[in-house]
């Protein structure tokens, strides 16, 4: 069996809808004859932008986890949460199921998918050959488990709208939370634009 | 990218790898929706019985409320909430819609009453605080009318009654709003019995109109007969009964208050209409004494000096205050040279009838009445009340004495004759004297009394010569009798009267016992000056 | 070479690797896998234009009623409040997080709405036998918005506001909060039963 990547025989597969198309010459935008995707054999300037998205999100990283993400007002005065402190708030009143749960979303999961993107498009873009099929797992579960740092956001958002007693208790999010909102969405953006088929390309021209 | 390489035998291709997996039925999965689409019918239905009426509700102002947020309170219960706060169309008003639970259907009638409940210090009043930590609510009061509504018009304030409390609203009348106001209380013998509930100018500007509540069971009290009076602050009075403090209660001294009473005198009556009018007087006194039934004026023209007499003097009848002055004017006639004054005073019969029933028949005609005391000798008279200050009052009395005068009847005020006043009695008495005593005919008494000494001449001659025959006849008695007293009297000298006559040694030596004591007392009241202890320890020896 | 699917075993290329290799015909339920990469390159479902159409139209109704309906409700000092998903946008963007507000609205509310309207746009006319304009379009933008669809995300969100205000006050659950666990396994579901071959294969055979 001849391992081989269709595009390297001349062949484009619609990512739509998987259609198989003989690629034609010279042409930048050949569109796909059921759906009319465009046709790409792989996924344009994908390193680049991954790498764009990637810095943005490191930026960004820094303030989400430093500026509160929820701010608590009431009449015994004003009080902010970052993520962190409120995980150990979780965590000190007892309810550490949730603190470790609200630890593993919002700071282990943002983390784990900022190293391994880094690591991916590094690996990617030195054209490396190191355990592909690792590699490919783990882009699968970095995309998979992204969106689940947005719960701390949600929560935010959550309280927000209930503890609305004026001057008993207020909650407001905190100018964290865009900071954080925006690492998740750059992150997920970022798993988008990675084309993991980049990771197979350097171990098919080593072989020839 | 195009590749040269030619395609390779699809034999020689990888094949994907199959996982099988356990198939489902099919038609089960068509409970699904309809099981999804079942559960959204029921909650809608649920969500539509269980709604409750929609209100609209006007207020000036949208503070403290939150659409969403504000919630309506009845008796502390929930039932129903603000959901939307829009600016009115005439940009005066806001107007706030609320959606209210179910059970409240039967709240809206016509006369409910919404008002927003706020933080409130107002007339000694501090009430609605919980808002301030719990937000504002839109409190409401049921009405009772049976016909229901939708569109109210919010109350800007708390409503001090509320629909479920039993009395009586009452309007009251005054000249000026004083130190009342909203919430202050309204005294029935010193019980709190009601409040203030609104004032407002009247639309003449005349002057201020109150409307109290009076609370069952002391709404009965209020009839036709009674008076009520602002009992604000401390009653002082200073006057011809002497120095009177009066006031209800420490409340009304800092809020004000009203009170109100059935004078003595008059018949209470049965309880009066809710909504009736009555006048608020300045203070008890006067509530008391100004029945506010009929005032009769007349003029009276006095041709002396009016000094000392003042506006609200009193016209007293008999020593009965029946009215007061209510006008003093001055009234030249430049065609007869002639200054007088018309004084006007306003009577109460109804006081006169009160207490003197028998004289004032009230079916007469009081023209015919006057008519009739004129011609009896009703007169009016200026009399001096307080001889300190000068004050001067009206007095109406019979003076049958007085020169007969028919009423003319043609003036309005009716015009109540009158004599000249008490110092002028006595001016005109001493000018009668003196016009007398003018009168007297010196000069005839002056012979009368030449003739009679004329006569009385030969009288005094022989008066002489008795004289004369007295002393020859009777003298050289008296002589010898006078010898003989002048004897007496000298024994008497020597008994008596000589130094060393036996009396006289008696006495002489009593009256140096009578030293002596003085002054054996003077020397022990000197000694006790000195040794006040020897009254209790006795003289010690030798000392003097 | 013949590429077309007249041939017995067509060519598909991995979509995570590029392989080329032959396509097997699956038995129902099954799913084909890479054999490089161990991907998922296409499943079998039984019948799944109904029970995609099926789980869809369940999903939309919990959908309606979960976005209708407060999630949660909060007595406080006999103060009471509640939002619906709405609700939480609404305080975010009042409190001046627009941005934050719109991604939630995004996330929890526009995706999973446009999500569920494609397919019942292609769904259910191709159940009921007509072809419905577009369907390279819907079933692209399918394919592009279902990882931005977050309702199990904010499932736990709620779960965890939940927990953490327990603590502060009496919270109880609205009927949203169910509502939204449903439609979070209805959305799994319609996922796991969705196969763009059967559209495919239904749309080439309609007229």
């Amino acid at each position: 069996m001849r391992a081989i990547g269709a595009a390297r025989v001349g062949l484009l597969a619609c990512h739509a809808c998987d259609l198989l198309h003989r690629s034609i010459a010279d042409t930048d935008a050949s569109m796909c004859r059921r759906c009319g995707a465009r046709l790409h054999p792989r996924k344009p300037d994908s390193v680049a932008r991954t790498s764009a998205l990637l810095i943005s999100a490191y930026v960004l990283y820094i303030p989400a986890n430093v500026l509160p993400v929820m701010e608590t007002g009431s009449l015994f005065g004003a009080q902010t949460d970052t993520i962190m402190s409120g995980v150990v708030f979780l965590f000190v009143t007892g309810s550490w199921p949730l603190a470790a749960l609200i630890f593993f979303a919002s700071i282990v999961v943002p983390l784990s998918k900022l190293s391994a993107l880094t690591v991916l498009t590094v690996s990617v873009h030195r054209r490396a050959t190191w355990a592909p099929g690792w590699r490919a797992r783990l882009f699968r579960i970095v995309a998979f488990i992204g969106r689940w740092s947005m719960v701390d956001i949600f929560v935010a958002a959550i309280l927000a709208a209930l503890v609305q007693f004026q001057t008993l208790a207020t909650i407001r999010a905190g100018p964290g939370a865009i900071a954080f909102g925006a690492v998740v969405v750059l992150t997920m953006f970022a798993a988008e634009t990675f084309d993991p088929r980049l990771i197979w390309d350097p171990i098919e021209e080593r072989r020839g | 990218m195009a590749d040269e390489t030619p395609v390779p035998d699809l034999s020689d291709l990888p094949e994907a790898v199959a996982n099988t997996k356990k198939r489902s039925s099919l038609q089960l999965v068509w409970i699904v929706p309809i099981v999804a689409a079942l559960i959204g019918a029921w909650l809608a239905v649920q969500a539509f019985i269980e709604r409750g009426p929609t209100v609209t509700i006007k207020f000036k102002t949208a503070e403290g409320l939150e659409a969403g947020k504000t919630k309506i309170k009845y008796k502390e219960v929930d039932i129903g909430l603000v959901t939307e706060v829009v600016l009115g169309e005439d940009r005066k008003t806001i107007v706030a819609t609320a959606e209210l639970r179910k059970q409240a259907e039967s709240f809206l009638v016509e006369d409910t009453r919404f008002w927003v409940v706020r933080p409130r210090i107002a007339g000694g009043q501090v009430s609605g605080l919980g808002t301030l930590l719990s937000g504002s609510y839109v409190g409401i009061d049921l009405g009772k009318a049976t016909q229901s509504r939708r569109r109210f018009k919010g109350l800007e304030t708390a409503p001090i009654v509320t629909g479920d409390r039993p009395g009586r609203q009452v309007v009251l009348r005054a000249d000026e709003l004083g130190s009342l106001e909203i919430g202050s209380p309204v005294y029935f013998r010193r019980l709190q019995v009601g409040e203030v509930i609104g004032f407002k100018l009247a639309r003449d500007g005349t002057g201020v109109s109150f409307r109290i509540f009076v609370r069952a069971p002391y709404d009965r009290f209020v009839t036709a007969g009674s008076r009520f009076w602002n009992a604000s602050g401390v009653d002082v009075a200073l006057d011809a009964a002497g120095f009177r403090v009066q006031t209800q209660s420490l409340t009304s001294i800092l809020l004000g208050g009203i009170a109100f009473q059935t004078p003595p005198d008059v018949q209470p009556g049965p309880p009066s209409e809710p909504n009736t009018e009555f006048t608020l007087f300045a203070n008890q006194g006067e509530a008391f004494e100004h029945p506010d039934t009929v005032a009769e004026t007349y003029l009276l023209l006095f041709d002396e000096s009016v000094r000392g007499l003042s506006v609200g003097a009193a016209v007293d009848f008999r020593g009965l205050v029946i009215g007061e002055v209510s006008a003093i004017g001055l009234d030249i006639d430049p065609a007869k040279m002639e200054i007088r004054s018309p004084v006007e005073i306003r009577i109460y019969p109804d006081r006169l009838r009160a207490r003197l029933l028998s004289l004032v028949s009230p079916a007469r005609d009081p023209i015919e009445g006057i008519r009739r005391y004129i011609d009896r000798g009703l007169r009016g008279q200026l009399r001096s009340g307080n001889l300190l200050t000068g004050q001067r009052y009206v007095a109406l009395d019979f003076f049958p004495n007085a020169p007969k005068i028919t009423l003319d009847t043609t003036h309005a005020p009716l015009r109540i004759p009158t004599v000249p006043g008490a110092f002028e009695e006595l001016q005109t008495m001493l000018g009668n004297i003196v016009s007398q005593l003018e009168r007297v005919p010196f000069e005839r008494i002056g012979d009368d009394v030449h003739r009679v000494l004329v006569r009385l001449d030969p009288v005094l001659q022989a008066v002489d010569k008795l004289v004369k025959d007295l002393g020859t006849g009777i003298a050289p008695e008296l002589h010898a009798t006078l010898g003989q007293a002048r004897q007496t009297l000298a024994t008497a000298e020597h008994g008596l009267l000589a130094a060393d006559a036996p009396v006289q040694t008696d006495l002489r030596e009593t009256l140096r016992e009578v030293r002596r004591a003085t002054e054996a007392l003077r020397n022990l009241s000197d000694f006790l000056e000195r040794h006040p202890e020897s009254l209790i320890r006795g003289k010690q020896d030798g000392r003097p | 070479m013949n590429l077309s699917e007249g041939s017995t075993q067509r060519l598909i290329a991995c979509r995570e690797c590029d392989l080329l290799q032959r396509a097997v015909v699956l038995s129902e339920g099954g799913t084909a896998r890479c054999p490089r990469c161990d991907a998922v390159l296409y499943r079998k479902v039984p019948d799944s234009l109904d029970r995609t159409l099926a789980y869809a139209l369940a999903a939309a109704t919990l959908f309606v009623i979960a976005n209708t309906f407060p999630i949660l409700g909060l007595d406080a000092q006999g103060n009471h409040t509640s939002t619906t998903v709405f609700g939480t946008v609404r305080a975010l963007h009042a409190t001046g997080m627009s941005a934050v507000a719109a991604l939630v609205f995004a996330t929890t509310i526009l995706i999973p709405a446009i999500d569920l309207a494609a397919l019942l746009y292609l769904l259910a006319p191709l159940r009921l036998g007509r072809v419905p304009p577009g369907v390279p379009v819907m079933l692209r933008l399918i394919q592009a918005v279902k990882p931005w669809g977050m309702v199990e995300v904010f499932l736990l969100g709620m779960l965890v506001s939940l927990v953490k205000l327990a603590h502060l006050a009496s919270v109880h659950t609205g009927v949203a909060l169910w509502s939204f666990a449903a439609l979070m396994l209805l959305l799994a579901a319609t996922a796991a039963s969705f196969d763009a071959q059967a559209i495919w294969a239904r749309v080439r055979v309609l007229p």
